[in-house]
């Protein structure tokens, strides 16, 4: 970008001499985004097809599928129980890894292992995360439900990242405030409520708002641990598996809006935690 | 590290908030007991019996020996290994050109790249395998327009349920997370260096060759990683996309619990999927660090 105006003329003859590798690299980019979102626009188009068969032809506009999804009961209890999930295994997978990344600021003996168990949900294939919970709690004689199996799975699920997210973002904030709290005898607790908290929070809240939206498009861990309770992505699959449903595109688009809507907060909130707390 | 750095007394007198074992205690027992501990209690099931009054202790290979003389199920292992490696390559042939695109841009034009790159994948990845039966079905995008260009009079049947549709199903459910740990490591090289090749008389493809490719190689091996982990342990799009013909071992596994309760042998058989998996990360654990393949190559 700082490119000073006596180097401006070779940075043209490189662009020129670049332009058949970049020309082709730039076409394959614009295939590329056109496969990423053909289907997408597909399935809205769909979503407002007057025709009781998902897929072709166009039969004329409708709105009534998003009607239909609407007023669909199971499925709003489905969001609701999608919801609650999220926010507690955010609430809680978020603490502990908050907690672990304040733990890993110092060094201590087997670091490494340590680092390795926070890193084992992501390593575990994802039906393997959930075998091992439904096999586990079976034979503990816990109930599969929203808030025993589903939420351990997702907080399981959800740790590593909160970690990864946490962890870089607390290694490397001027400490100076802190150690002059420590200095000035503040008591621990005083020190992290009132001078590293404050500090981090913009991350803390970046990173549950992350962990929120990783937890509701779960399904693998779910659909082995979640009995007969129903999260979204879970109703959608059974809507699909058993009776390819009339509404799906309909719901498939407000799943990609409520996803999109949370993601692209946690998106902002990071960028301004990077912002205000520069490495 | 652009810090002074601080002199012994500093960091000894000063550590930083709180003590690590009273901060590692909830999330390590949360780990160990709801983690940890139902892995193990898996391993030792593989090796139960099951019968018709459920599984119980005991000790026995049966399972494993099952898995091993059935020419079924070591085939859906090895089939399930050669998608996961045509996944993992067409991952990477798709990925790495818009990854060098997105690390070349400038401003806001990156950030825009960036978010049409991120968006997709932000929705459940069931809502991204399903969009594709509408595309490939009998009444879906692709017969349709074929037909209303007369090319076809029959709607092809072959576009959807075999190995080809979940192959795409895996590629385009997956694809960012090749495309991501590349851009990082594309992002981090000095455009100096590829100047500096440029001036020297390289052409593209000898930059490309030459700098770029072996620069960026952390990247692709974390991508690489992650893809391969992601299709080894598929479910979702071979089921929705695959039909019998593109059924994957995590479908096999998942039939043991799901339908047939044959917990032993369900477990035996995700213990075999563990190990090859783990076995590669040994393999590649011993050149790159395994928390650098979740932060993009490091």
């Amino acid at each position: 970008m700082a490119v000073s105006s006596t180097s401006s003329p070779p940075m043209l003859q490189r662009w020129q001499r670049l332009n058949p590798f970049e020309l082709a690299s730039w076409l394959y980019g614009l295939i590329f985004f056109v496969f990423l979102y053909s289907p997408l626009v597909m399935i809205t188009v769909l979503s407002f097809n007057d025709s009781r068969l998902t897929g072709f032809p166009l039969k004329g506009f409708t709105t009534k599928w998003y009607e239909a999804v609407l007023a669909n009961q199971p499925l709003l209890s489905a969001l609701a129980n999608s919801i609650y999930v999220g926010l507690a295994s955010a609430a809680i997978a978020t603490t502990l890894a908050l907690l672990m990344a304040l733990a890993f600021r110092h060094e201590f003996w087997g670091k490494r292992i340590v680092l390795y168990m926070i890193l084992t949900p992501i390593i575990l294939p994802g039906i393997i995360g959930g075998i091992v919970l439904l096999i586990f709690f079976g034979y503990l004689g816990v109930r599969p439900s929203l808030f025993t199996t589903v939420l351990v799975g997702h907080v399981n699920w959800v740790l590593p990242f909160a970690f990864l997210t946490l962890y870089p973002r607390l290694h490397k904030f001027d400490r100076s405030l802190e150690e002059a709290a420590m200095d000035l005898g503040a008591r621990t607790s005083q020190v992290f409520w009132e001078i590293v908290f404050p500090i981090v929070r913009p991350s803390v809240i970046a990173t549950a708002i992350f962990a929120f939206s990783l937890s509701f498009d779960e399904f693998i861990r779910t659909i082995f641990t979640v009995g007969s309770d129903r999260t979204i992505p879970v109703q959608f699959y059974v809507l699909i598996v058993e009776e390819l449903s009339p509404e799906l595109p309909a719901m498939a688009v407000i799943i990609i809006l409520l996803t999109t809507v949370a993601s692209l907060l946690g998106f902002a909130f990071m960028r301004r935690a990077d912002r205000s707390n520069p490495a | 590290m652009s810090r002074a750095t601080p002199t012994a007394s500093d960091t000894a007198s000063v550590q930083p908030v709180g003590r690590p074992g009273w901060l590692l205690t909830p999330g390590l027992v949360w780990l160990l007991v709801f983690m940890i501990l139902p892995v193990l209690f898996m391993v030792a099931v593989s090796f139960w019996s099951s019968g018709y009054y459920g599984t119980r202790p005991d000790f026995t290979f049966k399972s494993y020996l099952r898995i091993f003389q059935s020419p079924l199920y070591v085939g859906q292992l090895l089939k399930t290994l050669r998608i996961g490696l045509e996944a993992t390559a067409l991952s990477l042939l798709i990925s790495y050109p818009i990854a060098y695109i997105i690390s070349r841009a400038k401003g806001n034009a990156k950030a825009l790249l960036i978010l049409l790159l991120f968006l997709p994948f932000w929705a459940s990845y069931v809502v991204r395998a399903f969009v594709w039966l509408p595309i490939l079905g009998r009444n879906g995008a692709i017969n349709s327009a074929l037909m209303s260009l007369g090319v076809i009079d029959q709607p092809l049947d072959w576009l959807l349920y075999n190995e080809g549709s979940v192959l795409l199903g895996l590629v385009y459910v997956y694809t960012l997370f090749m495309a991501l740990p590349i851009y990082m490591s594309l992002e981090k090289i000095d455009p100096k260096l590829i100047e500096a090749a440029t001036d020297l008389g390289a052409r593209p493809f000898r930059v490309f060759v030459e700098v770029l490719l072996p620069l960026s190689m952390p990247g692709v091996v974390s991508g690489c990683i992650m893809v391969f982990l992601l299709t080894m342990s598929a479910y979702v799009t071979p089921q929705l996309l695959g039909g019998p013909q593109g059924i994957m071992i995590g479908n096999i596994i998942a039939s043991q619990f799901l339908s047939s309760n044959d917990w032993a042998f369900g477990s035996a058989l995700s213990v075999i999927l563990v190990l090859v998996v783990m076995l590669l990360f040994l393999a590649i654990g011993r050149k790159t660090k395994v928390e650098q393949i979740f932060t993009g190559g490091g």
